[in-house]
């Protein structure tokens, strides 16, 4: 009896692995594929690389979250390195960041949520612009008017994500 | 003796969390040409298919989205090279006359521009064409309205191009008579327009009216004369009073970019190789014993 309830509870995590990687994929394949192939430009456009490091660092220890944000970090720098370590320094922080402030607040509001996308983007784009010497003239622009665009625009696609894959995410959402 | 469960994943945390920022401190000092080549090294490998889904998406939408105003561009510049090609006969028999060299053909390569949605996007673009297609490092990257930048790293399918909104870009440039020249780099801050570049190095008396086309001035050898930069808008003096400083708003963006032409060698630069240069004149020998000789004070 023992046994069936262990092979049922490992059967599930197994199904529940398969379902958060089906939706990783999907917003995986929405931005380096869908999106290119609609939207031209980058500015203001949501970060599916950034959504998809925010919903599983909210499901892993602080330290897988960093190990995520430097897979996710080094990715960018490789195809646009405008300064290579400025993305993986950025995405480490935020990996962790949003890691740890799991295990510190449960997220469960859907508010909450948002806010997390908002300023994981904000934050990470500040980093970047930081670490990669943005002349000072030219960061109060980038950092008060694109970056918060660009937040805005992945939180209400994460917030949708989660609308519509929180049984697959094993997210709970009060209302 | 061994802690709880609880400590050891802390401590797990701790190495892991330490480790990636040790390990990023450490790409952020590399020095520029290893991370360049750690960064192509990844894009062939690993992320080769990654670069060539997002290649693949770009033509999906050129095709999709854009094929009418190819359709018109093809047009205009078939009816521009018809008019042109008794020009260009004209041309080479004057030059044949007067026994001037052909003029050099720069042959190109096309390539998309593989955009990311990230806030420094702009200054470094990820472009579809590598080693393969024949691009090389310091190859001009240009649009059909003007200069973009140059590659700084190419592997065989891919390649890297610094553009003019890089804080490290500079080129020398010319005004579109050649009169006036000076050097080009991006101007801090934004304009309404978005990010805009500056003239420098222009002496006070050679004050350039608004609307002055900016152009390449070839020198240096990585950008051939006469590639469109920009246009001017407004001049400020120099902290030193001695010049101004004109504020060009760019003809191409490299952030709007998804086409781009790249000019692989031979580049018809003011400055020919060294090894096409004449070699000097022999030094006459100089007369022994007569060191005041033909000195006038």
């Amino acid at each position: 009896m023992a046994l069936r309830m262990g092979d049922r509870r490992r059967r599930t995590r197994r199904s529940d692995g398969v379902r958060v990687a089906f939706v990783l994929g999907l917003l995986l394949l929405l931005e380096f594929y869908l999106r290119p192939s609609i939207v031209d430009g980058q500015h203001g456009v949501p970060d599916f690389l950034m959504l998809v490091l925010l919903l599983l660092a909210i499901r892993e220890q602080p330290g897988g979250g960093a190990l995520t944000g430097f897979a996710v970090g080094l990715t960018l720098d490789a195809l646009t390195p405008a300064r290579f370590g400025a993305n993986i320094l950025a995405h480490v922080l935020v990996g962790w960041g949003a890691s740890w402030g799991r295990s510190i607040f449960f997220a469960d509001n859907l508010l909450v949520n948002a806010a997390l996308f908002f300023a994981g983007t904000w934050v990470r784009d500040i980093l970047v612009l930081l670490l990669s010497a943005t002349p000072w003239r030219s960061l109060p622009a980038e950092a008060l008017v694109w970056a918060p665009l660009q937040a805005l625009s992945t939180a209400v696609v994460g917030v949708l994500v989660v609308v519509v894959f929180r049984d697959w995410l094993a997210i709970r959402i009060e209302t | 003796m061994r802690g709880s469960p609880g400590q050891d994943a802390a401590r797990t945390d701790f190495f892991l969390f330490t480790g990636c920022i040790a390990l990023a401190l450490l790409a952020l000092a590399l020095p520029r040409s290893w991370s360049f080549s750690i960064a192509a090294a990844l894009r062939q490998t690993v992320l080769r298919p990654v670069v060539a889904i997002q290649a693949r998406a770009n033509q999906d939408r050129t095709s999709r989205f854009s094929l009418h105003s190819v359709e018109r561009s093809r047009d205009s510049l078939a009816v521009l090279v018809q008019q042109q090609d008794a020009l260009r006969r004209e041309n080479d028999n004057l030059r044949g006359l007067v026994g001037v060299r052909a003029r050099l053909t720069t042959a190109s390569v096309s390539a998309e521009v593989l955009h990311r949605p990230t806030v420094t996007d702009a200054r470094m673009l990820l472009l579809d064409a590598g080693s393969a297609s024949g691009v090389r490092n310091f190859d001009p990257v240009v649009t059909a309205e003007g200069l973009i930048g140059y590659i700084v790293s190419t592997g065989p399918h891919s390649s890297s191009a610094l553009t003019w909104a890089n804080p490290d870009f500079a080129a020398s440039a010319m005004t579109a008579d050649g009169r006036v020249s000076g050097f080009i780099h991006p101007a801090p801050g934004l304009n309404a327009s978005g990010p805009t570049l500056e003239l420098t190095g222009v002496a006070l008396r050679d004050s350039l009216p608004r609307g002055t086309s900016v152009l390449t001035a070839g020198a240096g050898g990585t950008f051939p004369r006469g590639i469109p930069v920009g246009r001017i808008v407004s001049m400020a003096p120099e902290v030193n009073g001695y010049g101004g400083i004109y504020r060009v708003i760019p003809f191409a963006s490299p952030g709007a970019a998804s086409h781009v032409i790249i000019l692989i060698s031979p580049r018809d630069s003011v400055f020919p190789a060294p090894s096409r240069l004449p070699l000097p004149p022999p030094a006459p020998a100089l007369p022994a014993a007569t060191p005041a000789a033909g000195v006038v004070h």
